[in-house]
């Protein structure tokens, strides 16, 4: 049976893993907060939260329940359909984001066939999400949040792009899973190894483009307090914290995916190995937020269109004249 | 001119290169805490080792006698009292000699900026180690200094390492880590 196109099955199948993505969105913001903030405190050589639950585990979850519990404050003069629309356009896209991704040979709700632009596609909702947010909240800092917002992901999404691009060329397929086959079990036939310039390009632009430290100048909170998301409380400040950690999960699995071999492994292919290797790209961005300083916004726009730019597209370029010899 | 921009193209590279090297030698420190033990300590449960102490600088005392060691060196002279930013100190010259029957010190007031320790002639005042001062009303926190060198002189002479009582410190308990590192000379000691 068909619906324009579409069979039930499949229509049911993407039902079924956007309501398994809302579960792991949540289940991992939660975790990722507690990890954060554990790892911010151990690398400071502080113990971290300590006092709710053992070793303060069940922290993260009171956080959770006091932003549930909180009121939400609408300042005066806001464009009460942006304000509202803003935190929704933050948290929505991402179930569409994690559709063409593999997290195992069988556990992948659509083989999409031009999965890389859907993922490119959709995660610039994310940044007109930010845009609307410090648009309609009638705030400086938040226009200026809003506005360092767009000019950073607009420049860093050219050379991320690009740095998937090769992958893409080297594969020869816009297909997440067949860029999975396409990478051996052993680690060195992962594509990092055949791609490291590509690879070293998407660990710097996932960064960004997620707006984490040293890059969070959209809501650097010495300058703009908070950024877009200034008069955001309760709920809407969650929904752009539950966005933040699924676009960070997100990037994390499109880097296990592209460069890291996503579910096959030295041993025993499957799900297990794209959540290891996820999440120790997790792991390493919130191991730089707690070890840079934030970079200057004038610095920040020249690694990219200095630096970033011209490297990708000599990668690209390199990348499609071996192809064409090999 | 064409060999130097290049030159300069290829220092500006080799920087970028070096740079690179100096975040992976902030992510081998950084990386490195995140295995050692932790430095802070657990407040309630934990206090700090008293040697971490000798260099804080809490609330006023009065230092011990040169030559007795029961009585102050104070010598009422009002400097430290006319010094005071936030006028907390109060000397009344006591009946016979020089030294004083009342020294208030209010700590409330107190912004521990150090002038009186600085101007006193005599080095009669220094900071103390207290850490813990804790009080639910302000009229606690109006500390006799005389009765609290009393207090520490009858708790015995000095020691060369005088283990100060961390928790529970109240006004004027008893002896201190700084008796171990104030001006005094450990063989100038008297019979206490």
């Amino acid at each position: 049976m068909e619906i324009s196109g579409i069979s039930i099955l499949s229509l049911v199948t993407i039902i079924v893993a956007c309501l398994l993505v809302i579960a792991l969105m949540v289940v991992n913001a939660l975790v990722m907060v507690y990890v954060e903030r554990k790892g911010s405190g151990f690398i400071q050589r502080r113990p971290g939260p300590y006092e709710v639950g053992p070793w303060g585990t069940i922290q993260a979850a009171c956080d959770a329940m006091k932003l549930l519990a909180k009121e939400l404050f609408v300042p005066a003069n806001v464009d009460f359909f942006l304000y509202f629309l803003a935190p929704v356009l933050a948290f929505l896209p991402v179930l569409a984001l994690f559709i063409p991704i593999p997290f195992g040979p069988f556990l992948t709700t659509l083989k999409v066939p031009d999965g890389v632009v859907l993922i490119l596609a959709f995660a610039g909702f994310g940044l007109l999400a930010n845009l609307l947010a410090g648009y309609a909240s009638n705030n400086k800092y938040g226009i200026l949040g809003a506005g360092r917002a767009v000019s950073q992901g607009v420049a860093y999404e050219i050379p991320m792009i690009l740095a998937l691009l090769a992958v893409v060329f080297q594969t020869g397929s816009m297909n997440l899973s067949e860029i999975v086959e396409a990478q051996g079990s052993a680690p060195w036939r992962w594509n990092f190894l055949c791609q490291p310039i590509a690879f070293f390009i998407y660990l710097v632009t996932l960064v960004a483009e997620t707006n984490r430290a040293p890059f969070d100048l959209p809501e650097g909170e010495s300058e703009l307090t908070a950024g877009f998301h200034t008069e955001y409380s309760g709920m809407g400040f969650a929904l752009f914290f539950l966005a933040e950690y699924a676009n960070m999960l997100l990037v994390s699995f499109v880097c296990a995916t592209f460069f890291l071999g996503g579910y096959k492994g030295p041993i025993l292919d499957g799900f297990w190995w794209t959540f290891i290797k996820a999440y120790a790209v997790m792991w390493f961005i919130v191991w730089i937020r707690w070890t840079f300083p934030r970079v200057r916004f004038d610095q920040l726009l020249n690694i990219n269109w200095k630096w970033l730019l011209p490297l990708s597209i000599l990668n690209l370029w390199i990348t499609a004249v071996v192809i064409k010899i090999v | 001119m064409r060999g130097r921009r290049d030159s300069k193209m290829i220092s500006a590279i080799w920087d970028n290169l070096k740079g690179l090297y100096s975040l992976l030698v902030g992510m081998w420190v950084t990386g490195r805490y995140f295995f050692q033990p932790t430095k802070t300590v657990h407040y309630p449960r934990q206090t700090v080792d008293p040697e971490d102490l000798a260099a804080y600088r809490g609330p006023l005392e009065l230092t011990r006698g040169k030559d007795d060691e029961s009585k102050t060196r104070c010598i009422s002279c009002q400097m430290c009292a006319k010094g005071c930013p936030g006028n907390c100190i109060t000397i009344v010259k006591g009946k016979e000699g020089k030294s004083p029957s009342t020294w208030l010190y209010d700590y409330t007031l107190c912004c521990l900026c150090g002038a009186c320790v600085e101007v006193c002639p005599t080095a009669a005042i220094d900071f103390s180690h207290r850490l813990y001062l804790v009080s639910v009303t302000r009229e606690e926190l109006v500390l006799d200094l005389l009765a609290d060198l009393q207090k520490r002189v009858a708790a015995g002479p000095l020691k060369p390492k005088a283990l100060p009582e961390a928790a529970a410190d109240k006004p004027a308990a008893a002896p201190r880590a700084q008796d171990a590192g104030g001006p005094e000379p450990a063989a100038g000691k008297g019979e206490g």
